[in-house]
């Protein structure tokens, strides 16, 4: 039930953003029903909650966070609900002709309900969580209202301003609410509350109310982040008069009051708030006087008066506390009504400047007289709402003993009070009567009846409750009082008359003075002109370029481009990786140890020559690729020498299938590195001398030495009982194969197998994609020069004698591939090697020159690989047919004529997929390669 | 809360048996099957229509497969398919527990998103943009559900594999240039993994993470200091998967080339590298394996921040709206191992219940970091979308990345770290939302500055089609929606999260629960 | 025997690594090419040295090479394989669209601005002469 109050307005900002044809008058009934529907909700609960009782509803939300959707009416909730739905309600009902002929009214409809529902659902939270919550939903939502113009660059800036500003209060707020969690070990509210001298004792107090503070006067814009709070008036009137003056500044009060029974009470709590607040008030009320903006004097008194709010919650007495709340709803009333004003005068007459402005009084009485009686309230005169809070909080000034200092309180209170009336003053005199020649950009006239009645109304307010206080607003102030004090409110009496009292003289002398101020305006203007101005405004920029500037240069600083610059920290990482382990205890004897005791020595017997000879080979051409580096053809050769070498090493490492796949992919990759190095020439510039040669030596020295001293050391090391162990036994009789790498292969570990024939294939799409000319990359034509040559290579003629020898191989190696293949299972060979082989073979007859030999009769050799990916997935499959797991190998042994009875493992269907898909990816991607830069219609994703 | 009730009724209402869980444990292998075989269909056809139904298809029968096979993960029993019908220790098996479970539906989603968005013209470029994603996703699901190290060093090249294909699909210099530099430095990963690989395998003789983790903790002083290296080396390799900072500056570069849809795609790529993290440092390098408690998280702890720090930067620097959402990846990234480091459970269910809603978020936004770009998209419906995903990876109130923050910053434990960590958080979130608020206000609110003109340019440099309002639209829509269940349903998430921490953070169990799966012959 | 195999493997990845910090791009796939003729090196040696003796089951039974090491090595050479293949594809085409095969596309001014359009575009090159 409860929560309709805050969904109802929620599900009323669907409406407007709907039916954005609609008319104006439809419109803004569709943003009022459901806020009507949800006022009356929370009129329902008023008899309880006056009556004192406390209204919950709870759900769980997020139960292992403490984080409940809990609401929680009580007193000071139930206020501060009414005022944000009653005021919204008036809000809406100016917005509708504020705004009638701008096609954005349905925007702003949506908008507005929308902050309403969060504001609601600010004040009515029962848990401190969803409290932030809401929290950092209306600073959201007043980002894009304050915003809402979003043609005006002001207006953009000052919606960022206000969002940086509230929304970094709310993080601050939120770990001010984590710290209150933690200490009371829930953020129900109740509990909370309840937890006052728990927390005011802890040993996080400090940190927490510095944090829970930082929230509220950020975004009541307390001293010194006021800022904000005057450059948000570009935001459109209705909103600036709610949010500016009735609900979101608010917000931050609520909190204080909210936490009251929690925080308050300590030295550091009254030196804060009150030192804050008074600043604030004199700030505020020092700055309204020299505007020139209708709306920007109305933002700083806005300022003071939530300064003189935030000073009386510093008194922590609990007539103080009254005073607050009550001047909480005298200033939304009269704040409300004067913003309404304002913006029926930049309506009607095209500007708010005051300079500019001048007698009004004669074309719109009514406009005039209610706005003076709201400006009288704001001035604190009798008979008005305002003359009484501030008669109170003069009461308190002189009473409390906060600062130490016993006439700073009262003398700011005048002072401030003084400015206040004289603001005011300019506020009615200079718009109203003056009268002087000063041309209007438009003849104003009265606005329709409908727009006078929000800010009428409440003008009225403030005059009935100026006049009849104790008969109207006591009932309602009481219960709110009591919420905050969590205890029963002090009796005291709104009386207009107290008898003539030190208040009162201070009353007199703040009106003389704010008169006198008046009269002397000339003067005051021209000496605040000569006055250095401090703008907390230009300061806040300055930080924001700052921070800016810093974050730019560090990101270029760090995300440099280079890569050469990232992989050289990627191998350093691995370098620390990799040593860091043996690093941590007296490392030297560590090591020591585990060369003794794994026995690493010096080899007793001198290696053979065939190995030295290897070694010796492999070790030069290793260096011969890094010298010859910038001629692309040595290095080819070279690194293939390599490579033939390492094949070499594999054979005599006992690793004959290693070594047969080694030279095979060697060969393949000498093709692909020959036919590619003519795209790879290197650019005029060699661009080395960038990076300093040594350094990286002495790093890749470094991880090399490391790498192979571990190696060595592990080399060293005892054979340790291995899964291999379980392969020599159950190859042949579980695995049909004598070959176990080749049984691993297809057998054991033949979903790798699959994996890995995935990563070939998609390597080849990947050099279609890489070398995809369907579209030429852009800056080709920048660059003609690179264009890629546009020949074909395997076009060229090529000898005689080598194309009668290829044409010889060809049924040769046919033959040896089959052979290959079929014996794999048992002899080194597999599919690898006979897909590499076939490959191979086909390269050759290519560059023989049969043009076709890699594309035999132009058919698309990615669906060779693709069927033989298929086949091997299909073969995996066959067994979950049989209800074994996928790639479970089956055997059974044929005859075939003449060479007999053979052993038919499943596997080798698997293995004769992986052959194919083999075959076709290098294909595809040799001949890919080969074909770059010839014309498009070669390659062969076009074909289709 | 009906949302809680609700979802926890649907998963009753599946009511897993131990006959369902048999069924499910046969299916383990399609995760995989599926997508690699949709991607050899959709080479042997050429029609574009055929290869986008395969694509979009494939995608979403994950989605409904791994959302079945999410409560029977849920029923506490590991779930173990040993390929080829060997025993265990010898063949490779599949296992799912629930973080394997969250992670492919994680997986599922996020795919159909940028599959779906892809169909408005992202992948015509070529006839191999639909194949290379199903690959990428096959070698996702592949790592997330292997339990065998060197499995998942190939599960690792099949997506990095594609997703170089992907990254520079459309060619454009932008892509050529990062897409280089992305896979020269993943490929000395690859070396690097290897060399980890080979040196923990020398040590224990095994390859199974599970049989591997047993045999670690009952090493020789020397011997253990081999597993340490090559586990720091594995370190190395997943922090790079997960652009951790030192290994995070190319991230930018490359996921702002990309094309939106891929961009979305490769949010999930950096959990696979969180999720290796996750997997090696409880259950091989576990806390319970006395004398390297905690090998990673002295490591992670520092990179984790020094990454939200760079990540936030990263942010503010920027001017593009691509990169900031890059960066804010990042963000994300070490924010929630960061929350993990520290090994407790809290920390890591918290950290998991963040990587759903961030990754999420991500893809979701990197989509309308496209739309945003395309002047001609309709701009009021765009500028809701990228208002609601600005609040989303910000991890703003009132979508889950604000919860998931309430529960990491809740989860740390009250030591020396603790400051730290909420500033850092707390922080990166303020200037992600001023960076978002900037951002958003140049892109929507008509200040015509900088990056418009960028942004033009690529455009045009792309040549993309006008998007159908359908196919641009939803799928970011679609992605916000599912935000927007993970919120409500969040105490829901939040529960299966620690349960998952809590089988994470009991290796034993898991160990036994693998290694004693029946069956072999 | 051990040594030789370990010192060539220094001497592989040294070199490899010491090409892979260049800045040519032709050079840094030889130097891959390089780590990862040492890396396989590396992971055969795992299973320990045996020579003479293949993984191939013969009648007379008795000590074998450690056949999985082998296998893996197997595996990593065809993925190396494919790797390359792609990187030398995408190297090729970077060296036609950028004019030269610096691994960061430089030379090639108009593009940057568009590629890597945050505000570290131009700056990029020139804090890279700083850098490194």
């Amino acid at each position: 039930m409860l929560y309709l109050i805050v969904l109802l307005p929620l599900i009323g900002s669907l409406f407007p953003a709907l039916l954005r044809r609609a008319s104006p008058t439809a419109m803004a009934w569709s943003a009022a029903l459901p806020v009507i529907a949800a006022l009356s909700v929370l009129a329902a609960q008023s008899p309880a909650v006056l009556a004192g009782t406390v209204v919950r509803a709870d759900w769980p939300w997020l139960p292992a966070a403490g984080l409940t959707l809990a609401l929680r009416i009580d007193g000071l909730s139930w206020l501060f609900g009414m005022m944000v739905l009653v005021i919204g309600l008036l809000v809406q009902l100016y917005a509708r002709y504020y705004m009638q002929d701008d096609r954005e009214l349905g925007r702003l409809y949506a908008l507005l309900s929308l902050f309403m529902a969060s504001m609601l659902g600010l004040v009515l939270s029962g848990n401190l969580l969803l409290l932030v919550v809401f929290w950092e939903a209306t600073s959201l939502v007043s980002f894009l209202l304050i915003g809402f113009k979003t043609a005006d660059p002001a207006a953009r800036a000052g919606a960022r301003t206000a969002l940086a500003v509230t929304a970094g209060g709310g993080l601050a707020l939120f770990a001010g609410v984590l710290l209150l969690g933690r200490i009371v070990g829930s953020y129900d509210l109740d509990q909370v509350l309840a937890a006052g001298d728990l927390v005011r004792a802890h040993a996080w107090y400090r940190p927490t109310l510095v944090l829970v503070l930082l929230g509220a006067f950020t975004k009541s814009a307390q001293f010194p982040f006021h800022f904000w709070l005057p450059r948000a008036m570009s935001a459109p009137t209705p909103v600036s008069a709610y949010l500016h003056s009735a609900t979101m500044v608010k917000a931050g009060i609520f909190l204080l009051a909210r936490l009251y029974p929690t925080l308050s009470g300590t030295s550091e709590w009254l030196a804060i708030v009150s030192t804050v607040g008074m600043l604030t008030l004199l700030v505020g009320a020092y700055s309204a006087m020299w505007q020139h903006d209708l709306k920007g004097l109305l933002a700083y008194s806005t300022i003071s008066h939530l300064g003189l709010i935030t000073l009386l919650l510093g008194f922590s007495s609990p007539m103080a506390v009254v005073a607050a709340v009550f001047h909480v709803v005298n200033h939304a009333t009269f704040k409300a009504s004067l913003f309404m004003a304002a913006g029926i005068i930049d309506h009607e007459v095209g500007t708010r400047d005051m300079r500019v402005l001048n007698g009004l009084w004669k074309q719109m009485p009514w406009t005039g007289a209610l706005a003076i009686i709201a400006a009288s309230a704001m001035a604190g005169v009798p008979l008005l709402n305002g003359f009484l809070s501030k008669e109170m909080f003069f009461a308190e000034a002189l009473a409390s003993q906060t600062l130490g200092i016993r006439w700073i309180e009262p003398l700011a209170a005048v002072v401030a009070g003084a400015l206040g009336v004289g603001y005011s003053l300019r506020f009615i005199m200079e718009v109203f009567f003056n009268a002087d020649d000063t041309p209007l950009p438009q003849t104003p006239h009265e606005p329709p009846a409908f727009m006078r009645l929000p800010g009428g109304a409440l003008a009225i307010a403030c005059l009935a409750v100026g006049i009849a206080p104790s008969l109207l607003v006591t009932r309602q102030l009481l219960p709110a009082v009591g919420a905050v004090l969590q205890a029963p409110a002090p009796t005291f009496d709104l009386g207009i008359w107290h008898g003539v009292n030190l208040p009162l003289v201070m009353s007199v002398l703040a009106l003389v003075g704010g008169v006198a101020l008046y009269r002397v305006r000339e003067a005051a203007y021209a000496w605040h002109d000569r006055l250095p101005t401090v703008d907390g405004l230009r300061i806040f920029d300055a930080i924001f370029a700052a921070i800016t500037r810093t974050a730019v240069h560090a990101t270029q600083a760090l995300e440099n481009g280079s890569l050469q610059r990232y992989v050289r920290w990627l191998l350093l990482a691995a370098l620390v990786a990799g040593v860091a382990p043996w690093l941590n205890s007296a490392w030297m004897a560590n090591a020591w140890s585990t060369v003794r005791d794994t026995g690493v020595v010096w080899p007793a017997e001198m290696p053979d020559a065939a190995s030295t000879a290897v070694w010796l080979l492999l070790v030069a051409g290793t260096l011969w690729t890094v010298t010859s580096r910038h001629a692309p053809l040595t290095a080819v050769v070279a690194i293939s020498t390599v490579g033939l070498l390492v094949s070499l090493a594999f054979a005599r490492l006992a690793a004959p299938d290693l070594a047969l796949t080694q030279l095979l992919v060697e060969l393949v990759t000498i093709l692909l590195l020959l036919v590619a190095v003519k795209h790879l020439a290197p650019a005029a510039a060699t661009l080395e001398s960038r990076s300093p040669r040594v350094r990286d030596a002495l790093i890749a020295g470094v991880i090399g030495g490391v790498s192979g001293l571990l190696a060595w050391v592990l080399l060293e090391r005892p054979r340790v009982p291995s899964v291999s162990d379980f392969y020599a036994l159950a190859s042949l009789p579980q695995g049909h194969g004598r070959n176990m790498v080749n049984v691993i292969l297809v057998d054991f570990r033949g979903f790798d197998t699959l994996g890995e024939v995935a990563v070939l294939t998609m390597a080849a799409l990947g050099v279609l994609i890489a070398l995809d000319q369907s579209r030429p990359p852009v800056s080709d034509s920048s660059a003609p020069a690179t264009q890629p040559a546009q020949t074909d290579p395997f076009a060229e003629q090529s000898p005689v004698l080598l194309r009668m020898i290829a044409r010889a191989l060809l049924p040769l190696a046919a033959l040896m591939t089959v052979f290959v293949l079929l014996r794999g299972h048992d002899l080194p060979g597999g599919g690898f090697a006979a897909g590499m082989l076939t490959a191979v073979m086909l390269v050759v007859q290519a560059l023989a020159g049969e043009a076709g030999a890699l594309r035999p009769a132009g058919f698309d050799l990615r669906r060779v690989m693709m069927g033989g990916l298929m086949i091997a997935l299909a073969t995996g499959a066959a067994s979950v047919l049989f209800g074994l797991p996928f790639l479970t190998s089956g055997y059974r042994s044929i005859t075939l004529p003449l060479i007999g009875s053979i052993a038919l493992p499943s596997a080798m269907a698997f293995d004769l997929g992986v052959y194919l898909a083999v075959v076709g990816a290098t294909v595809v991607i040799v001949q890919r390669l080969g074909h770059y830069g010839a014309a498009p219609h070669d390659a062969p994703e076009t074909s289709q | 809360m009906i949302a809680t009730s609700f979802s926890v009724g649907v998963l009753s209402s599946l009511a897993p048996t131990p006959i369902h869980q048999a069924f499910a444990r046969d299916l383990l292998v399609l995760p995989v099957l599926l997508p690699l075989a949709a991607a050899c269909l959709s080479l042997l056809t050429s029609s574009i229509l055929w290869r986008r139904i395969l694509m979009l298809g494939t995608t979403l029968l994950l989605v409904a497969l791994s959302g079945w096979l999410l409560p029977m993960a849920d029923l506490g029993q590991v779930l173990v398919y040993r390929l080829g019908n060997w025993p265990v220790p010898v063949a490779i098996v599949l296992s799912l527990d629930r973080l394997a479970a969250l992670l492919l539906l994680l997986t599922a989603i996020v795919a159909t998103g940028s599959a779906w968005a892809a169909l408005r013209g992202d992948d015509q470029h070529g006839p191999h943009f639909h194949a290379a994603l199903l690959l990428l996703i096959a070698g996702v699901n592949g790592a997330f559900l292997t339990g065998d190290l060197f499995n998942l060093f190939v599960s690792f090249e099949l997506l990095l594999i594609a997703s170089y294909g992907l990254l520079v699909f459309g060619g454009t210099p932008a892509r050529v240039r990062s897409g280089v530099q992305y896979a020269v430095l993943n490929l000395v990963g690859s070396s690097i993994f290897l060399v980890g690989i080979g040196m923990l395998y020398s040590v224990t003789g095994t390859l199974n993470l599970a049989e591997l983790s047993q045999r670690v903790a009952l090493l020789d002083a020397p011997s253990a200091a081999f597993a340490r290296s090559g586990a720091l080396l594995l370190l190395v390799v997943f922090a790079l998967k997960a652009a951790l900072v030192p290994f995070s500056f190319w991230l930018p570069a490359a996921y702002s080339a990309a094309s939106p849809p891929v961009a979305a795609l490769f949010a999930i790529l950096t959990k696979v590298g969180v999720y290796a993290i996750v997997r090696m440092s409880t259950m091989v390098v576990g806390t319970d394996a006395a004398h390297r408690a905690n090998l990673y998280g002295e490591w992670l702890w520092p990179m984790a921040v020094a990454t939200v720090a760079f990540g936030a930067l990263a942010a503010i620097g920027t001017r593009s709206v691509r990169r900031l959402q890059s960066a804010l990846l990042i963000v994300s990234v070490g924010t929630m191992l960061a929350s993990m480091a520290h090994g407790s459970e809290e920390g890591l269910s918290a950290g998991l219940f963040y990587l759903v809603h961030s990754t999420i978020a991500a893809a979701a936004m990197f989509l309308i970091a496209g739309l945003s770009e395309q002047r001609d998209a309709p701009r009021r419906w765009t500028s809701v979308l990228f208002f609601v995903g600005a609040l989303s990876v910000a991890g703003l109130p009132p979508l889950s990345g604000f919860l998931g923050k309430v529960l990491m910053l809740q989860a740390f434990p009250a030591d020396s770290r603790l400051p730290v960590m909420w500033t850092v958080v707390l922080g990166s979130s303020l200037l992600a939302v001023i960076a978002l608020s900037r951002r958003g206000a140049a892109l929507f609110w008509g200040a015509a500055d900088a990056p418009e003109t960028s942004t033009l340019t690529r455009a045009r440099e792309q040549r993309r089609p006008v998007p159908r309002a359908l196919l641009s639209r939803v799928p970011p829509t679609a992605l916000l929606l599912v935000l927007a269940a993970v919120t409500i349903g969040a105490g829901a998430l939040s529960d299966f999260t620690q349960r998952t921490a809590q089988q994470l953070l009991a290796p034993s169990q898991l160990r036994s629960q693998i290694l004693d799966a029946p069956g072999g012959r | 025997m051990n040594l030789l195999l370990a010192s060539a493997i220094a001497v592989l990845i040294g070199s490899g690594a010491y090409l892979v910090l260049r800045a040519r791009l032709f050079t840094v796939l030889l130097g891959l090419m390089l780590v990862g003729y040492g890396v396989n090196l590396f992971l055969l040696a795992m299973g320990r040295v045996r020579v003479l003796v293949p993984p191939i089951i013969t009648d007379a039974g008795g000590p074998y090479a450690d056949p999985l090491p082998q296998a893996l090595v197997l595996t990593a050479i065809v993925i190396g394989f494919g790797m390359t293949a792609f990187l030398l594809a995408l190297a090729v085409r970077s060296r036609s669209v950028f004019g030269s095969d610096h691994v960061d596309g430089l030379a090639d001014s108009t593009d940057s601005a568009s590629a890597s359009d945050s505000a570290a575009a131009p700056p990029v090159l020139v804090a890279r002469h700083a850098a490194s």
